[in-house]
């Protein structure tokens, strides 16, 4: 095969520029890396949870009741748009394992009784389902078995309604309705501390109390049915068995919070990739420009000998081609691996029985043409200029470059040294060049700005939530209202050194058209322990009547004090009132409506109630308060603080050093990339210059000096620009990620924009150092004898 | 000039061979040589004869393979890169073919440039008074032209009163009359600051306007011409 000699420069110039062409692959295989990796995993989990969902036929509607007769169900089915639906028991109990000091929860879901034909249908991993008459077999959720050591034949303890029981694991599962498996009062899964056993009707309604009738109901809807118009007359018929209100599926807990994270990942896919390419045409454009500017003359004589300006455009193309089918070549790859590795991380926090790796060609084939048009976009737009010249005139030298202005007059009132004049003027000589530099490392800096911050302001939410709000250090929940003297055998609970008691009663709260189902939480006048702050950190007194609305909900309800919600208490009596908002309250978790306690149980026209008590635990008597509580009758179940929020810390310190690595390795390829090929632009046109003030009697440090500190002012300079764009997009990425699940407080501190910077300029150095080695090998004798 | 002056530069056995591959080049085959204080020499001889091998290791730009090279009571072929830029910085001034002009600098910056590392210099509007262009300082090289740009580089050579002036072709890319003023200019700064000034060159013209005419072939000096009376450039011409 006979290869053009045009092509065959192309190969020369490749081998020739291989530092530059690999610099700015990488900073096109990183947006093609992030494309893939986003749209994959996202596509990935997607798909993967749709056929989950679809293959164990999740539910569609979800709803909790006290005790309803098993007969209800046929009026549940009978329901316009209900395809199925399945009457179950659900029901909390307590762990009671040998050698687990603290609390943990066990949730009871029983099985339907033809064993598995229903919805939410298991994924049996090990062993067999429990014997439909057996009063002792269950099967456990993987992460709970494997956090535990369980294996089908162990044995172990729970406390159910109060009773302690052995139970015999037969087998272990996953369910589509514990994705994202989270105890309740947690705020992350702790497998350890939360599980989910299965059993068979009977075994459980043997247990609660609930022969012949059932707690909880999952229903199929026909598709294209309504989902409000469905819970509106569902709510009507468990209402008179203390049903609390109907849930969706998107308002479901574990669906609803994998869907914030599949939000987030999709916000990824749309910031990152376009600041690569964009950053990758800037460098393609610039060291394109260049490398023509050098070979101008060549282009001329070419044109002279015949060559069209199409087949010397068509050079240059192919010259840039080649650079951007090695970025993709690297992207496909580094994608293709990080998005399968994502995807397994994700599989590991979130419990899916199998994982469909999504590998749509589709996506290939966008980022093969987006960072194709990229790059070629940047290669045009220098090769134009060149090629409007004639022959003849490209061939001659260009003319010196010009480097008169009106700011002569400044300079010299300045008196700078020579060498800093040099600097200024030429990066002032090139202002688009300049600017473009300076975007590229200042969008390196973004992309840290906008990554660290949410580790700063998670810290923030920590210390607002647990050390300034929920101060207590553990809360029980009683397993249904008691009256209020339970506060004072709670008291009497070992190690215990403060009590306040609370009441929590499922709401549905409305205003206008809008409306939202809550738990209002009754506390004392001036709580103590757990306590609402408002906006500006000051904790809020309770009102004598009217309700306290977190922001997320005053949001979510167009509401501002003042104005009035009609709220339709889920419970009780299951009274519609109208009451005042009396004030705003901050709250990044979920949706928040207090009240004082004695005015909420008025409201409700019950006596004084309590659902639960918060406690202050004296340092070193947790294990004999723990040990006294989860073996109290009363107790629902038993949230520790600290354990929360440690389990809480550990998930994102997994997670963190994963992130940083991977925003920090990023960011480097957008800074190194920037860098680098300024650098040796730069130098390639100062490089006679710099040579010529070497015979000058100037040392290798002083050249040097001369070309780092023109890149030290990019650098430097992108750096305020870096942090003003990081703020942005981390401002939009508060906006995109605020839900009713929760808010993320938007805090910025100086040691985010400092990180940003110091690890940019640290990219920034290693790559102007990779540069010094050719500024000390400079030809003295050589720049003397040829002109430029 | 007296033979009892100072010695400036002393070469001996000079000897400088390339290793290009498989042969070896031999630019300088033991070059033995002196120049003093103030002498204007030029260095005639055809390309390849080594002349600017020569000037690039007197000048502190190139090392020697064998022999020996002092400026004043420095060795020059002792010294290591750092002790080679000192002494470039120093001691020499250097005049290109090509100007070598920063061009982002107006020609009093250009000239500021060297006389800010300078231990002696002198003001750089002297410098550009004693080549004629005080009237041109604040233009920039892309504003002057080629002789008058060879003339600040000239200002810039001995703007840090240099004891050794060093030219490489100084008229190599202009015209006559241009050339004239640059090698006007190039004698004058000589008298006016004392320099040793070596001139390479191909034009033989030039030889009439020197103290001493030095002619280099195949890597050795072949023929030394004391010129008893020197001309001046204008007299010259070719």
């Amino acid at each position: 095969m006979v290869i053009s000699p045009l092509r065959r420069k192309t190969l020369r110039d490749l081998r020739r520029l291989w530092a530059q062409v690999i610099a700015i692959a990488l900073v096109l295989a990183a947006g093609v890396a992030t494309l893939i990796l986003g749209t994959g995993a996202y596509a990935s989990l997607d798909e993967t949870r749709a056929r989950y969902y679809e293959t164990y036929r999740f539910a569609d509607v979800f709803a909790d009741m006290t005790r309803a007769p098993g007969a209800l169900i046929a009026d549940i089915r009978a329901i316009d748009g209900v395809l199925a639906a399945e009457a179950r028991i659900v029901k909390l109990g307590l762990l009671d394992m040998p050698g687990m000091v603290e609390p943990g929860t066990m949730l009871f879901v029983s099985l339907p009784d033809g064993g598995d034909g229903g919805l939410n249908r298991l994924h049996l991993r090990q062993g067999r389902l429990p014997d439909p008459q057996s009063l002792r077999e269950v099967v456990v959720s993987e992460g709970f078995a494997a956090a535990h050591r369980l294996r089908p034949g162990t044995a172990f303890a729970v406390v159910m309604n109060g009773q302690r029981r052995d139970l015999l694991v037969t087998g272990i599962a996953l369910s589509p309705e514990f994705i994202y498996a989270l105890g309740p009062g947690e705020m992350m899964p702790d497998p350890r501390r939360f599980g989910i056993a299965w059993l068979p009707g009977a075994s459980l309604a043997a247990a609660y109390d609930l022969e012949g009738a059932f707690s909880n109901v999952v229903l199929k809807l026909v598709p294209g049915a309504s989902a409000d118009r469905v819970i509106e007359t569902l709510d009507r018929l468990t209402a008179p068995y203390g049903g609390v209100g109907a849930t969706p599926r998107a308002d479901q807990t574990s669906h609803a919070f994998l869907d914030a994270e599949l939000k987030q990942l999709s916000a990824m896919v749309r910031v990152l990739p376009p600041i690569f390419l964009l950053v990758a045409a800037m460098l393609v454009n610039m060291t394109l420009s260049r490398l023509i500017t050098l070979e101008r003359e060549q282009i001329g004589l070419l044109k002279a000998v015949g060559y069209s300006a199409r087949a010397v455009a068509q050079h240059y193309v192919e010259f840039v081609l080649a650079i951007a089918a090695l970025g993709i070549a690297i992207g496909f790859v580094a994608g293709a691996w990080l998005g399968a590795g994502m995807a397994q991380l994700y599989a590991k926090f979130f419990s899916f029985p199998f994982l469909v790796f999504m590998r749509d060609p589709q996506t290939y084939a966008i980022a093969t043409i987006i960072t194709t048009a990229a790059a070629v976009g940047g290669a045009l737009l220098a090769v134009r200029r060149v090629l409007a010249l004639p022959p003849a005139v490209a061939m001659s030298p260009p003319a010196p470059t010009d480097y008169r202005s009106r700011l002569a007059g400044v300079w010299r009132r300045l008196s700078l040294p020579q060498t800093a004049v040099m600097t200024a003027r030429h990066l002032l000589r090139w202002p688009l060049r300049t600017l473009s530099g300076i975007l590229g490392v200042a969008m390196s800096v973004a992309i840290l700005v906008a990554s660290l911050w949410s580790f700063g302001s998670i810290d923030h939410m920590i210390d607002v939530t647990f050390f300034r709000g929920e101060r207590q250090d553990a809360m029980v929940v009683f397993a249904g209202p008691e009256p209020a003297r339970a506060l004072y055998s709670a008291r009497q609970l070992p190690g215990v050194l403060a009590a306040e008691p609370f009441r929590a009663v499922s709401a549905r709260l409305s205003h206008r058209n809008l409306s939202r189902k809550l738990s209002i939480m009754g506390k004392p006048a001036t709580p103590r322990l757990s306590r609402v702050l408002s906006p500006d950190l000051a904790p809020m007194a309770m009102p004598e009547a009217g309700l306290i609305l977190s922001e997320a909900l005053a949001d979510a309800l167009a509401v501002r004090p003042g104005d009035r919600v009609t709220v339709d208490f889920l419970e009780g009596n299951r009274r519609s009132l109208s009451l005042p908002v009396s004030g705003v309250s901050l709250g990044y978790v979920g949706l928040g409506a207090a009240m004082e306690i004695s005015a909420l149980n008025r409201a409700m026209g019950e006596g004084a109630l309590i659902s639960g008590v918060n406690l202050m635990l004296d340092d070193g008597a947790e294990a004999d308060f723990y040990a006294a509580a989860t073996t109290t009758p009363k107790t629902g179940f038993v949230a520790v603080m600290s354990l929360t929020l440690q389990r809480f810390k550990e998930t994102l310190a997994e997670n963190i050093t994963i992130m940083i690595t991977v925003y920090v390795g990023l960011a480097s390829i957008i800074a190194v990339g920037v860098v680098y090929n300024f650098a040796r632009i730069a130098l390639s046109e100062q490089g006679r210059e710099l040579a010529s003030l070497r015979v000058l009697g100037f040392t290798r440090a002083e050249v040097s000096g001369i070309l780092f500190s023109e890149l030290a002012a990019v650098v430097l300079l992108a750096q305020p620009l870096g942090w003003l764009i990081g703020y942005g997009i981390a401002l939009g990425m508060v906006t995109a990620f605020s839900s009713d699940l929760y808010r993320v407080p938007f805090v910025i501190g100086r040691e985010v924009y400092a990180t940003a910077s110091l690890a940019v300029i640290a990219a920034a150095l290693a790559s102007a150092l990779a540069i010094r080695g050719r500024i000390n090998g400079l030809d003295l004798i050589e720049v003397l004898k040829t002109r430029e | 000039m007296a033979a009892t002056a100072e010695i400036t530069f002393r070469t001996k056995g000079l000897t400088k061979v390339y290793r290009t591959g498989a042969q070896d080049v031999h630019a300088l085959r033991g070059v033995d040589f002196q120049a003093t204080q103030g002498e204007f020499i030029v260095i005639l001889g055809p390309s390849g004869s080594g002349k600017s091998t020569f000037l690039n290791i007197v000048g502190g730009l190139d090392t020697a393979t064998a022999g020996e090279a002092w400026f004043q009571d420095h060795q020059l072929t002792a010294l290591g890169e750092k002790g080679l830029t000192q002494y470039r910085r120093d001691h020499v001034g250097f005049v290109f073919q090509f100007y070598n002009l920063v061009p982002s600098l107006t020609a009093r910056e250009n000239v500021a440039l060297v006389t800010e590392i300078a231990r002696r210099p002198m003001q750089p509007d002297e410098a550009l008074a004693l080549v004629g262009l005080s009237d041109r300082r604040d233009h920039f090289p892309a504003q002057l032209s080629g002789g008058e740009q060879q003339r600040v580089a000239i200002a810039r050579a001995i703007a840090k009163n240099p004891e050794v002036l060093l030219c490489d072709e100084p008229t190599g890319a202009l015209d006559s009359a241009t050339g004239i003023r640059v090698l006007e200019a190039l004698t004058q700064v000589n008298q006016a600051i004392g320099a040793t000034t070596l001139v390479i060159t191909h034009n033989a013209a030039i030889r009439e306007i020197a103290d001493r005419v030095v002619r280099f072939a195949d890597g050795r000096i072949v023929e030394e011409t004391v010129n008893a009376t020197r001309k001046a450039p204008a007299e010259v011409s070719w």
